[in-house]
């Protein structure tokens, strides 16, 4: 098999808080590979968030190493890493975090214009990548104008625009009704399909048992990595326990 | 295109779109924030369009004197107080001099003496006081001295036969023959000092110049005005020249009038030539320190409106925390945040500008139609406000839109 499209090799985030050492990740390694749908799941102060932080390269880590798609982002300054967010990196947030007086496609678009694109260039993929979350009609509409799913699914068409190699979801149904909340996992299992490399990061089991493979956080360790229904289940097992 | 490049233009066309769309979604900020820069520039505007209006209309006066026209008298123009008795004391200007002049001045293209007086002139039942009778030759026209509207100026035998011929300003015929054309005033007797002269010419009107009527005197020729006026007088010889070459004439003429006036090699001149640059010159020391003043009230009160820039653009970045924290998860710089903050605070600032500028020349319009003052818009002043205003916005945004910038993602992310 060639390189992996992201390899985490013993990668730790130390921070000090009031004085204190707080080892929020603390030497987590796997490797995921292009096309794949990974959960990142654990409870609130697991290390899910740091590790997402790093993965999406905003964070650097205290040690370790971690290679994306062939480049060493520890080694990275800021301006690199912001280019490397913009190429690489597709993110969809649990608030979506749509810039409220922009329209959908004009938010769709913003990617494209950090990277420097002519604007009917821009324009033409940020349709593009509307219509294939299915809002052909919604494009001139501001955030405040669309429902939940809708603004949730052009923060989706904002990340896939600029055709990143991960799309990296923050707990991307945590505001969403349960029913809507399906119809965006439905939506990433048809990117998956599509051939979009997913990370999933939640803290919800029952989502991770959706996901082909889930890799379980506890403590800033890796606690599980496996089949997303026997890793969820794992941490079931244990959640009961405590 | 170089992608660099493209994407720096692509940056700062996002960067006006985010001002404009931030100026337009919150216009009482937006007014408030400006007024300070709105007063700044205001303040500065008015006071340069008054003080450019001054000028010009300063300057267009003086031209009134000719540019390349020297005026050799005994007395000095202007002078500073202690040197009174001693030009008093002076020997008059006259004939020797003039004569002098003519022959040796060879820089010079036109030579007029003027002698002043100010007495009666009448017509008819109309009697005019206090009129300034100049003693000249017709080269005063070509030093100078306005230009013929009807008829004729004095002629060379008009001043050999010391004949009693007149030449009226305007105002001087508006006032003897009112509602008259001035085709119809030639030929006219007039009454010079209660002495019999005829009207042979009318002058272009003139206006003002520093408070002196230029359209209130009628010109004789000089020997007819010393020998009706006292040959006693003093005369002043106004010496044009070809341009650029004032400097040169001013030395030729004070040879001359040294060997002329006999003035021995130890003793300082016994006269002066007096230019039109010097008062110019005061002109100028007078405005200057005005023109500091207005740019140093226009500076500070600029400073205070930065102020106010300053605050609202802190305040604007802590209510966008959360935006620039997308915006860098999405592939900013740290150089984009930049220059869309500083894009945002110099057109928030170059716009109070532009409405400063706008007030700043209604009050001087306002001021011109209401007072004496004069003034004038000047492309300068325009570029001065707008650029100012701009630069104020730059300097003063500079220091929010470097917080900005220097946000780190994940906590900007994560604000509430």
């Amino acid at each position: 098999m060639s390189e992996p499209l992201i390899s985490v090799d013993r990668l730790a985030r130390h921070y000090v808080v009031g004085g204190e050492l707080v080892r929020a990740l603390d030497g987590v390694s796997f490797d995921i590979q292009k096309g794949e749908w990974v959960a990142i799941v654990g409870q609130s102060g697991s290390g899910k968030s740091t590790l997402m932080n790093l993965v999406g390269c905003l964070d650097t880590a205290t040690s370790g190493t971690y290679r994306l798609n062939g480049a060493d982002v520890e080694t990275l300054a800021d301006d690199a890493l912001a280019d490397l967010r913009n190429r690489e990196i597709g993110f969809i947030f649990q608030t979506f975090q749509l810039l409220p007086r922009a329209t959908a496609l004009a938010n769709v678009e913003l990617p494209l214009v950090y990277r420097g694109l002519p604007r009917r260039e821009r324009r033409a993929m940020a349709e593009g990548a509307l219509r294939s979350v299915g809002l052909a009609n919604r494009m001139h509409h501001r955030p405040n104008e669309l429902s939940g799913g809708q603004r949730q699914r052009v923060a989706i068409a904002r990340a896939l625009v600029g055709e990143p190699s991960i799309l990296l979801a923050d707990e991307p149904t945590g505001n969403l009704d349960s029913q809507t909340g399906e119809e965006i996992v439905r939506l990433f299992g048809d990117l998956n399909q599509r051939g979009h490399t997913i990370i999933l990061v939640t803290h919800e089991p029952r989502l991770a048992a959706r996901c082909p493979r889930a890799i379980k956080l506890m403590d800033g360790r890796v606690l599980g990595d496996g089949p997303g229904a026997e890793v969820s289940a794992l941490q079931a097992a244990r959640a009961v326990g405590t | 295109m170089n992608r660099g490049v493209r994407r720096l233009l692509s940056e700062l066309g996002e960067g006006v779109r985010i001002a404009v769309s931030a100026l337009t979604g919150n216009h009482l900020r937006t007014f408030l924030t400006t007024m300070g820069i709105v007063i700044g520039v205001m303040t500065v505007i008015a006071i340069v369009a008054i003080i450019d209006g001054l000028d010009a209309s300063f300057a267009s006066q003086i031209g009134n004197l000719g540019a390349h026209t020297v005026y050799v008298d005994k007395w000095k123009w202007i002078n500073t107080g202690n040197e009174w008795w001693e030009m008093r004391n002076r020997k008059n200007m006259g004939r020797t001099e003039l004569d002098a002049i003519e022959r040796e001045a060879s820089l010079a293209t036109a030579v007029a003496p003027m002698g002043g007086q100010r007495t009666t002139v009448a017509a008819g039942d109309v009697e005019l006081s206090r009129i300034l009778v100049r003693g000249t030759s017709g080269a005063y026209l070509q030093t100078g001295g306005g230009t013929v509207a009807a008829g004729r100026f004095l002629s060379g035998p008009d001043v050999e036969l010391s004949r009693s011929v007149v030449v009226l300003a305007a105002g001087v015929v508006d006032q003897l023959f009112p509602g008259l054309p001035w085709d119809a005033v030639l030929g006219r007797r007039v009454r010079v000092r209660d002495l019999p002269f005829t009207v042979i010419g009318v002058l272009e009107r003139r206006g003002r110049m520093l408070g002196m009527d230029l359209d209130n005197n009628v010109s004789i020729p000089y020997t007819t005005f010393l020998r009706d006026m006292g040959s006693k007088r003093s005369l002043t010889i106004a010496v044009a020249t070809e341009p650029g070459q004032v400097d040169a004439l001013t030395d030729q003429l004070t040879g001359i009038l040294r060997q002329a006036r006999r003035v021995p090699a130890e003793r300082p001149d016994d006269f002066n030539i007096n230019r039109q640059d010097q008062f110019l010159k005061l002109y100028g020391q007078l405005t200057g320190a005005l023109y500091g003043v207005a740019v140093g009230v226009g500076l500070i009160t600029l400073v205070v409106g930065g102020i106010g820039i300053m605050n609202i653009m802190l305040v604007s970045v802590t209510e966008r925390t959360r935006e620039i924290g997308v915006r860098r998860a999405l592939g900013a710089r740290k150089r984009t945040i930049l220059l869309q903050f500083l894009i945002e605070s110099s057109i928030v600032s170059a716009a109070g500008g532009a409405v400063g500028t706008g007030l700043g020349f209604g009050v001087a319009l306002l001021l011109s139609v209401a007072t004496p003052l004069a003034a004038a818009v000047t492309p300068g002043a325009v570029a001065l406000g707008l650029g100012f205003s701009a630069g104020v916005g730059l300097l003063f945004g500079s220091w929010p839109a470097w917080r900005a910038a220097n946000l780190d993602p994940v906590e900007a992310l994560r604000y509430e």
